[in-house]
């Protein structure tokens, strides 16, 4: 559009104002889409943000009206939210660790020995991950039903670490798959017993891969809904408190949760690449 | 390079017995006997597939051998796990641990054993291969050349009784190669450890070995000093894989005495009968053998001045190279049915030595080498080139 009313404007002086124009564009092209899709990223987490700060008429924080702090001041003002809250961290934390263990273990299994069912296990440790959701629900709620469990805490710690391991397995098994085999036997040449070799050699080399494993746990396991609310019984965990909530009315200091934790993910993400910025300069000199 | 206070750990000496290696049906090992005496560099050479890593897998212990036992100074260590040997080995694209600095790599082996006190260790070791600088990188942060230093350092600071090498240099561009081998054997002089060097490269084997042993199909061919070696092959193998070699099928016409008389072709050809590795009674068939830069080349006209005495075979030149310090022919013998190499030094060139033109080749008999003919004449020639 803005190449379109230059060329009306000057079109006397020179047919170069044009190609001026669609060179900048074409030098900048790459920026623009990026700069575009980041916004599309973060524009809902901005309005997340500003709501936070606002100070609704009513029940519904979804009009803007004006600036206040109180929420921010009082985030657990509301009944049960940072009961729901910590909870969900608990739980995330629980599953994460369950989930990278297990998950750790399978990896290193299916990359490292043939066994029988091995193929098998290969190909179902995906199921949870390409199933819809709610069918995985429905149908653990039938077994821990049939089975007389009662659902809570334990029943969405399971349902968890279920889902959580086949992204574990993924990342960790792909890791394990293109170690060079000799870096192991190097190290037992090098004097390392089978259990040093693993904890000196093995599990360093393959950390990024169970770290990345780890936090897709527990991001997936925080902001699960589906299945924990097939499974919880009388429970609520944060994800199921902001839903249920939403049917009666949206207090501000679900907002404020929200901006928290984007916040602290921007900050860890922030950390890990100063750090690396800083290894990576320290190498250098 | 600095002069270190590396002691002198006197290496150990290796012994096979019997030592062999199947997989399934596939025997990578056939049963082998081999003595390596301590303080020696000794190369295994051969093409790839001959066995030659496995054999030094099994001296590491990280191949469990099918029968046989292996003894490091004389203790049979062959149910021991590679932790437990004093054994270290460089490997193949040197498998430096990539989560460790430079300096953490070299002081690996140390800390696994216990030792708190590795910083003077580890900073001589810098040293010694020139390295000091770098403690602190990690290994993908260096070139091919010093990974491949590290590797040795990472190796040598745990004074073993025997250093193991497999294809160390095969990474690296010629130059390079050349560097280190000159610089490893230094070390290996000044630290006094018994090397055992895999390779294919026949040359390299050559420069840095005391003793090499030619395998083939997963055993030994010969085993000798890398001069003794070149001069009497005991095989076609050896003959065409170290180096190139003329092999020309001929009879004995006239045994024994010192010389026994062969005819190849048209041809009479002498052979000394302590150079005949195969029987030689009269009528048998062997095969004479001379090392190209040995067999000189006339031209047909000045036939008259060759050395009376010397074996000669009329030819004609194929093809002439000219590569700087020598020219290569190719020369067509009638009767023989096949062609001969001659390397000549580029001294007094005679410039009617051209493709096409009559010549005679001749050489002193005390270089030609006796071979047993029932063996393939072309074992080997092949892979030598594939391996350069």
């Amino acid at each position: 559009m803005a190449v379109h009313e230059t060329t009306k404007d000057s079109q006397a002086p020179a047919a170069r104002t044009p190609n001026r124009g669609l060179r900048w564009l074409r030098r900048h092209l790459v920026t623009l889409a990026g700069l575009a899709t980041l916004g599309y990223l973060i524009l809902p987490n901005l309005v997340v943000m500003v709501f936070s700060f606002n100070k609704p008429n009513g029940r519904f924080n979804y009009q803007w009206q004006h600036f206040s702090t109180d929420a921010w001041r009082d985030p657990c003002g509301v009944a049960d939210l940072c009961g729901s809250l910590g909870l969900s961290l608990q739980l995330a934390l629980w599953a994460t660790v369950g989930a990278t263990v297990l998950g750790t273990m399978i990896a290193f299994a299916l990359a490292r020995y043939r066994f029988r069912a091995r193929s098998g296990v290969n190909t179902l440790i995906f199921l949870p991950m390409a199933m819809p959701e709610v069918v995985m629900a429905a149908s653990l709620a039938t077994l821990f039903l049939n089975m007389g469990i009662q659902f809570g805490f334990w029943t969405i710690l399971i349902a968890h670490i279920m889902f959580c391991l086949s992204f574990v397995v993924t990342a960790v098994k792909a890791r394990v798959m293109s170690m060079d085999p000799r870096l192991e036997q190097a190290a037992q040449d090098l004097y390392a017993s089978p259990v040093q070799t693993f904890l000196r050699v093995t599990l360093p080399i393959a950390a990024p891969g169970i770290a990345a494993g780890a936090l897709l746990s527990f991001a997936l396991s925080f902001d699960d809904f589906i299945i924990t609310n097939f499974n919880a019984g009388s429970t609520v965990t944060f994800p199921m408190f902001v839903w249920g909530s939403a049917q009666r009315g949206t207090p501000v200091q679900i907002n404020v949760i929200g901006t928290a934790m984007f916040l602290v993910a921007v900050l860890c993400v922030l950390a890990g690449q100063l750090a690396g910025n800083r290894r990576k300069r320290s190498k250098r000199s | 390079m600095t002069k270190t206070a590396t002691p002198q750990s006197s290496g150990g000496d290796v012994r096979l017995h019997g030592i062999s290696k199947t997989y399934g049906s596939f025997t990578a090992v056939h049963p082998l006997d081999l003595t390596v005496p301590a303080g020696s560099f000794f190369a295994l050479l051969g093409a790839s597939g001959c066995g030659k890593t496995t054999t030094l897998r099994m001296i590491a212990g990280l191949e469990d051998p099918t029968t046989g036992t292996v003894e490091l100074s004389g203790q049979d260590v062959t149910a021991l796990p590679p932790y437990k040997r004093q054994v270290n080995t460089v490997f193949q694209n040197y498998a430096l641990f990539p989560h460790l600095d430079i300096y953490e790599n070299v002081a690996f082996g140390l800390r696994r054993r216990g030792i708190k006190s590795v910083k003077k260790q580890v900073e001589e070791m810098l040293d010694l291969v020139q390295l000091g600088p770098m403690a602190r990188r990690k290994p993908q942060q260096l070139s091919g050349g010093q990974q491949q230093r590290v590797a040795v350092a990472r190796a040598l600071i745990n004074h073993p009784q025997v250093l193991l090498l497999d294809e160390p240099l095969g990474a690296l561009d010629l130059k390079l190669r050349r560097q280190m081998q000159l610089e490893l054997k230094r070390i290996q002089t000044e630290v006094g450890i018994t090397f055992v060097h895999v390779t294919h490269d026949q040359e390299e084997a050559m420069t840095m070995a005391d003793t090499v042993a030619v395998m083939n199909g997963g055993r030994v061919e010969q085993l000798g000093a890398p001069a003794d070696l070149y001069e009497n092959p005991a095989t076609t193998f050896v003959a065409n894989f170290l180096g190139t070699s003329n092999l020309i099928e001929a009879e004995v016409v006239e045994a024994g005495g010192e010389e026994l008389l062969l005819k190849a072709g048209d041809a009479k050809l002498r052979l000394p009968a302590a150079r005949c590795s195969a029987s030689a009674r009269t009528g048998e068939k062997v095969l004479a053998g001379v090392r190209p830069e040995k067999v000189a080349l006339k031209h047909g006209d000045d036939a008259g001045s060759i050395t009376e005495g010397h074996n000669r075979l009329p030819g004609r030149i194929k093809d002439a190279s000219f590569i700087g310090v020598s020219t290569q022919y190719v020369v067509e013998v009638p009767g023989l049915g096949g062609e001969l190499a001659v390397y000549e030094q580029n001294i007094e060139r005679d410039g009617r030595l051209v493709p096409g033109a009559g010549i005679v080749l001749h050489w002193s008999p005390a270089h030609t080498f006796g071979l047993d003919a029932a063996q393939d004449i072309q074992a080997g020639a092949d892979l030598d080139e594939e391996a350069a």
